[in-house]
Order: C-alpha cells, then structure tokens, then sequence
C-alpha cells in the first residue's frame, strides 16, 4: 500500500494528477497519509463549490446539488462518495444550518399557476 | 390553504417605485425590481444589494430568471426605473437586436418578475439553439467557462406515458373528472418501489439514485400546488391536503407525472455540470421507463365524478 502511495506521489512530481482514474484504486486514499489525502479532498470541495454553491443546499433544490457535489467528487477521486460523506466535508467550511435559502425560490414558489400540457403532447405521433 | 401567496415573500418585487429610501439617497433600493442594461439589451433585474463606494452606489443585481452566477455589481448608470418609458426603450432595443430575444419580458414587466410560460419560452429558445446564452457570453467577453449555464435538461417523457398525459387532461376537462384521493400507490411508495428495483438490480444501495429521488420527492412537495394543478383541481387540494400533509402521501403517479414536464424548468435553477446533466438525464430516464413498465399498477385507468356539491351535476361516487 505504501508503495501505490509512493508511486500516486511521484506521478505527482511528474505532473500528473493523483485523481487519473486508472493511477487511483478506490483504496489509494487511505494508503496516501492522511494529511495529504485530507486536503486533497477539501481542495476539491471547494473547486465544486463555485459551480454548486453552499447556498443552494438549503432550498428545493438541495438534494440535486448534493448530488451535483457527489458526482463530481465522484468523477476527482474515482470513488463513490455518499451523501453523508459529502456532507461532512462541508461542516468543515460551513455551518449549514446557519444558511439560507436562496431568494429564487420564493420567486419559483410565489408564482402559482395552473397546469398546462404543452401543446406538442397533443400531437398525434404516426404509429 | 397551502397555495404559496405573495404576501410572505420577502423578496417580492412589487416596492418598485423606490421613493423615499432610507439613507443616503441611492435612487434604487434593495429588493427593487429595475431595468438593467447588460450588453446591447435591457433586462428585468432586481437589486439585491446597494452600497455607497467611493461615493458612488453600486448596486448588485439578480437578472431575473437568470442563473445566479450572471448577478453583478454595476453603477447606477446600467439601470433604469421600472416604467412604462423605460420598458418601451426595452422593447426597442429588442427588436434592433432581433428576434432571438425573448420577448416575453416586455410583457411580464409589469405583472409578474417571471412565470413559467416565460421560463418555457425562454428555455425553449435554448431548446433550440444556445443563441441567448451564447450571445449574452459574446457581449461582455469574459465570463464563467467553467460550469455551463442556460442548459436544459432534456427529459424524454416515453410514448405511453405521453399519452397518459393526455388522457388526463381528458379525464379533467372533457369528461369532467378528478383523481380521487388519497391514492394508492402514493408518491412516496412509487419512489420507495424505484429504490427497491434499483437496489435490487444494481445489487447495492446506491446513494445517487437516492439523492435523486429525495431531489424529485422535494420538488413534488412544493410543486404540486405551484404548479401541477389544474384549476378544477384546486379545490380538491384545499379540502384534502390540510395542514402537515405532505402531497406526497396524497397523489399519485398522475400527478408525479406532470411534475417530469415542469422538471427542466426547475432544474434550469440549479448549475449542473454537463456531464453530471447527462447522468442526471439517464436516471431520471430510466425512472420513466419503470412508471411506464408498471403502467397498470401505477395509475388510474378511470377517474371519479366530480364530488363536490357544486359540482357539475354528476356527483358520481365510485
């Protein structure tokens, strides 16, 4: 295990990405000290962060930014990242209690209409 | 009963005339709803936050229905009050710029900041061709390259359930019916079900397609009276979704249906990564795919008469 740290530590030297796929088996973050491993994650959680905001977490839309977070936490690190885990990265920068929701929302809530069904669904398709 | 009103939106626009603000004289005030200019064109913004800087007001702007990350900080020179002038210099600049631009806003300045018809018609015009949001892209130069903004996602609603949305809209308005409620599968056994299959299949939990699916529960809950209503269904909302209730232990696939018709309309809020859209698409896919295998055990193939008093004289039962 030492060594694939090793190695994931020279690929680094060389330029090359630690989060390569094929460099990165699922248990490499472990075998990494943890230290390094540990920033690595949080360097990537806040790069995530400027495409879906903390704020966001607090309104209707929260479960697919979470999950917006989870993919790409997913796709750095080559692993599955539960929505727990993700959450637990964020306590760290935030208090997600504290926040809250987005004015947009209400702009989305406060505007009740009536359902319509597109007009294009009324078109009989050929069978 | 539970329809959302304005009254409790902290945010609602209609303070616009912006008289009398409480320091300092800046001519439009926070919470505003204003005229902005951004590139060759006027857009409906609101003022999110105004600040003395320097001794000149800088106001920091929402484009209405307009991903986040276009707000900005801009002088009081890209502004303009909320007028019947103003709109028409608007409406001006829109035809000079020609057709692309949605010309929806001219009207819906001066009722509401934004309604879904305009969010679909805009979205439409991305539907077809980004012009709008490359465009707006090509007038300041720089911006957000990292995250694609203004992107649909696209949701294929499956041919039998397509024509499930129209017999419902039959069921209401040709034969004059409603869904009786409460039902049974409800939302939540529908969603539960999709879990299990997916579980099942996948041979694990998986925490994605959880999330997703909290994500679609979260949606219904706030949408179904917003949005997924028709009007004959309201008072039969209001009578049966009382207090704590959530509506989705209260309707069925019916309703979670016509939620997949406004969903790219919500989600167009949220900025998703391309390729996270892309996955999101094929989940959301295959989520149809299962309410369209398990038709007949999902949803009505009848509906019932109308039962209330004033109803329109069937006040069938079963």
């Amino acid at each position: 295990m030492e060594r694939n740290g090793g190695k994931g530590r020279e690929e680094e030297q060389d330029g090359m990405s630690v989060h390569s796929p094929c460099k990165a088996p699922p248990s490499s973050a472990s075998s990494l000290p943890k230290e390094q491993s540990q920033v690595e994650l949080e360097l990537r959680l806040l790069e995530a962060l400027e495409i879906y905001p903390p704020v966001k977490l607090k309104g209707i839309h929260r479960h697919f930014v979470l999950y917006g977070l989870m993919e790409f936490l997913r796709r750095s690190f080559d692993r599955h990242f539960s929505a727990d885990e993700v959450l637990q990265l964020l306590e760290r920068f935030y208090n997600l209690e504290m926040l809250k929701p987005d004015d947009e929302e209400t702009d989305i809530l406060n505007h009740e209409e009536d359902f319509s069904l597109p007009q294009s669904f009324f078109v009989k398709e050929e069978p | 009963m539970a329809n959302s009103s304005r009254d409790d939106s902290p945010t609602d626009g209609d303070t616009s005339s912006g008289d009398a603000p409480p320091s300092n004289s800046s001519l439009y005030s926070e919470g505003e709803k204003i005229l902005a200019y951004h590139g060759p064109r006027i857009y409906e913004a609101k003022v999110q936050k105004a600040e003395l800087r320097k001794n000149e007001w800088r106001y920091f702007v929402h484009y209405l229905g307009w991903n986040k990350n276009w707000d900005e900080w801009v002088g009081g020179d890209r502004l303009l009050k909320n007028t019947e002038d103003n709109i028409m210099k608007q409406q001006a600049l829109d035809k000079k710029q020609g057709v692309d631009k949605n010309t929806k806003s001219g009207r819906s300045a001066q009722t509401k900041p934004k309604s879904s018809s305009d969010a679909k018609a805009e979205k439409e015009d991305h539907k077809n061709n980004v012009t709008k949001g490359k465009k707006r892209k090509n007038d300041l130069g720089a911006e957000k390259d990292t995250v694609s903004l203004e992107k649909l996602v696209k949701i294929q609603i499956p041919p039998t359930l397509r024509k499930q949305l129209v017999d419902d809209w039959e069921f209401i308005f040709q034969q004059d019916k409603l869904v009786k409620l409460p039902r049974s599968p409800t939302v939540d056994d529908i969603l539960q079900k999709y879990l299990d299959y997916r579980t099942k299949k996948d041979g694990k939990v998986t925490d994605p397609v959880g999330e997703v699916l909290k994500g679609i529960r979260c949606y219904f809950d706030k949408a179904l009276p917003v949005m997924l209503l028709y009007k004959k269904e309201r008072k039969q909302y209001q009578e049966t979704v009382v207090g704590d209730v959530s509506p989705s232990t209260i309707y069925g696939a019916e309703h979670l249906l016509r939620l997949f018709v406004k969903l790219p309309e919500l989600l167009a809020y949220v900025n998703i990564e391309e390729e996270t859209q892309t996955r999101l698409q094929q989940k959301l896919l295959d989520f149809l795919k299962f309410l369209q295998k398990n038709h007949s055990t999902f949803f009505l193939s009848a509906y019932d008469g109308s039962k209330s008093v004033e109803g329109k004289g069937k006040g069938k039962h079963d």
